[in-house]
Formats: C-alpha cells, sequence, structure tokens
C-alpha cells in the first residue's frame, strides 16, 4: 500500500526491494508501479544505476518534495503534491490515521456523508 | 446531527497521545491522531483550529476555515464560536455552503517550496528526536522554522518538541511576529467578533 510519507535513514540510493517494502512501489519494465498503477519511466538510466534506485529521481517521477539532510544522509519524503492540487480544486485527499487506539480511519470510510473535518492540536 | 448523514472527523496534528487524550473525553466521533502532520501537505493547513466541510461526493466546499466550535479561546481570539456552528448546522440541515465554489477555490493557496521543504526539514527534525539525537534534531527544527516562520503547524507545533512552552512567552513573541507579517493564513480566517 501507498505510504505517503516516509523518513528512510541509509540515504538517497536504495535496491528495488527496499523501494517495494519501505514505499510501496515496484520497478517493472513498464515503469514504477503500485497495485495497477504505472508511472512511466522516461530515463531508466537517471533512476537506475547499479542495481540502485535514486530516491530524488523517484520524487521527481510522482511529483513529491524529497529532502537529502546533508550531514546525516536521513531522507525525508513528503506526499505527491497531486494531493493538494487536488484539494485546491476542492476534490477533498483521502488519507488514512490511526485512532488513539491504533484503528485507522480514512476519509473514503464516509463517503455518502457530509463530514466536518478538523484540524486541531493540543499545542 | 447524526441524523442528517452527518460525520466529524477530528485530527490532531500533534504527537503527543496523552494530550491529545485529554481533549476526547465524551467524544463519540472519531479523533485521529496525524504524527507526521501529512494533513498540513496534503491540505495545505498552516494553523489550527483548521475545519473544512466535505460534502457527499469528497468535494470541498468549506476550505481551511479558523472556526471554533466552543468558546474557550474567544477571549484571546475575539472569536464567537456561535456563529460558526450556526453556518455548520445551515449546511448540514440545510444544504446552503457558506461560499461559493469559486471563493472557496481562491481562498487556501499552494504551500510555497519553502513551506513544503519546511515539513520535510520538521519530519526529519522529529525523527532525530525521537531516535535522542538532539543535535541533528535542533539544526533541523531551525531550518524548519526559517523555511516558514509564519506557519504555526511549523513553528509553534516545535515549542513543546524542544522543551518550550506553546503558551508561555515563545506564543506570544510568535504571535506578535505573525501579527507584525500580516497575519498570513492557508485558508478562510474568521472575523472577530
Amino acid at each position: 500500500m501507498d505510504k505517503p510519507l516516509a523518513v528512510l535513514t541509509d540515504g538517497p540510493l536504495l535496491d528495488a526491494a527496499t523501494l517495494t517494502t519501505e514505499l510501496g512501489w515496484t520497478l517493472k519494465p513498464e515503469g514504477l508501479c503500485q497495485d495497477e498503477v504505472c508511472v512511466l519511466v522516461p530515463d531508466r538510466a537517471a533512476l537506475e544505476r547499479e542495481g540502485q534506485l535514486d530516491l530524488r529521481v523517484f520524487a521527481q517521477l510522482l511529483d513529491r518534495p524529497i529532502v537529502v539532510d546533508e550531514p546525516t544522509n536521513v531522507v525525508a519524503l513528503g506526499a505527491p503534491r497531486q494531493a493538494r492540487r487536488d484539494a485546491l480544486d476542492l476534490r477533498a485527499p483521502d488519507f488514512t490515521l490511526p485512532d488513539l487506539e491504533g484503528t485507522e480511519h480514512s476519509l473514503a470510510d464516509h463517503r455518502s456523508k457530509k463530514k466536518l473535518l478538523v484540524a486541531f492540536s493540543s499545542w | 446531527m447524526a441524523d442528517h448523514n452527518f460525520q466529524v472527523i477530528a485530527v490532531a496534528i500533534d504527537e503527543d497521545d496523552t494530550k491529545v487524550a485529554e481533549f476526547t473525553n465524551g467524544i463519540t466521533y472519531p479523533v485521529l491522531m496525524d504524527r507526521q502532520h501529512l494533513l498540513t501537505e496534503l491540505y495545505a493547513i498552516s494553523n489550527v483550529p483548521s475545519v473544512l466541510m466535505i460534502d457527499e461526493d469528497d468535494t470541498i466546499v468549506q476550505p481551511n476555515w479558523n472556526a471554533y466550535a466552543t468558546d474557550t479561546f474567544k477571549d484571546y481570539t475575539g472569536i464567537d464560536s456561535t456563529e460558526h456552528l450556526d453556518a455548520i448546522r445551515r449546511w448540514v440541515i440545510e444544504g446552503t455552503p457558506m461560499m461559493a465554489a469559486s471563493e472557496a477555490r481562491e481562498a487556501v493557496g499552494d504551500l510555497t517550496e519553502d513551506e513544503e521543504q519546511a515539513r520535510l526539514r520538521f519530519r526529519l527534525a522529529n525523527h532525530f528526536r525521537s531516535a535522542g539525537d538532539d543535535a541533528n534534531a535542533e539544526r533541523n527544527f531551525d531550518l524548519a522554522a526559517e523555511l516558514a516562520p509564519h506557519d504555526w503547524t511549523i513553528r509553534r507545533a516545535m515549542m513543546p518538541l524542544r522543551g518550550g512552552d506553546p503558551f508561555g512567552d515563545e506564543f506570544f513573541a510568535l504571535a506578535e511576529e505573525y501579527n507584525a507579517a500580516g497575519r498570513p493564513f492557508h485558508g478562510v480566517a474568521s472575523r472577530s467578533a
């Protein structure tokens, strides 16, 4: 399943198996794939070098923000920008988050209802 | 209003389960923990509370609205919850949205590249904090603050994580900075009473 956010501690290069376990994407002949969806990879050599995949190119292909923390080589990968474009176009992006007991809930669980989404905090 | 096919979903943009649990006594709707601040990225949220009305086909009819369901902070904000609750009722019961789609579309605005990067730096800082690496946590918190100096989900949210008090002097200093910058907010600000 898709992991919209990730922090990876082994730098911006990783092997194909880690891409699948950590990020839910698999490199196939047809492109980068997740479930039934594949994204074309126009420049395969940029993404894949000596058996390692470059997360910076991965992020670019999926239009996700990325930062590599230079001193530590830890990588943070953000959510696809398409989700925010959808929100700006008034289509609510789906998300899945746990409640305090750890049970996961999605916005999509409440399709066909009116929803009041309240973002709050203790700070 | 449950018989009107209506669901409240609360999302805590927060790392502290114990403090969030203090808010949830007697609440029957789902209260979700967004420890990574995912929603601040997906919905360009820059402060709390940000309330959204989302209709049956997942169209946002009221984006990022700085609305209050109670008068807890009325003395400080000057914002009265009554008109907010009335507006929510009108939408749930009569189906009347608060603003036209064209206005709603204009209200939020995209995150800047710096605001995007600030969210990533904030997550890195939290990652290092959880790992007990305070030096790298502090460095990344500082970078996040520089990138998004007027974003409360960055600046205020980091206060308790760095041993500060989000209701103390630091908060008032940030509020002054924020006011001086013209109170930038991704969404529909509330009118003070």
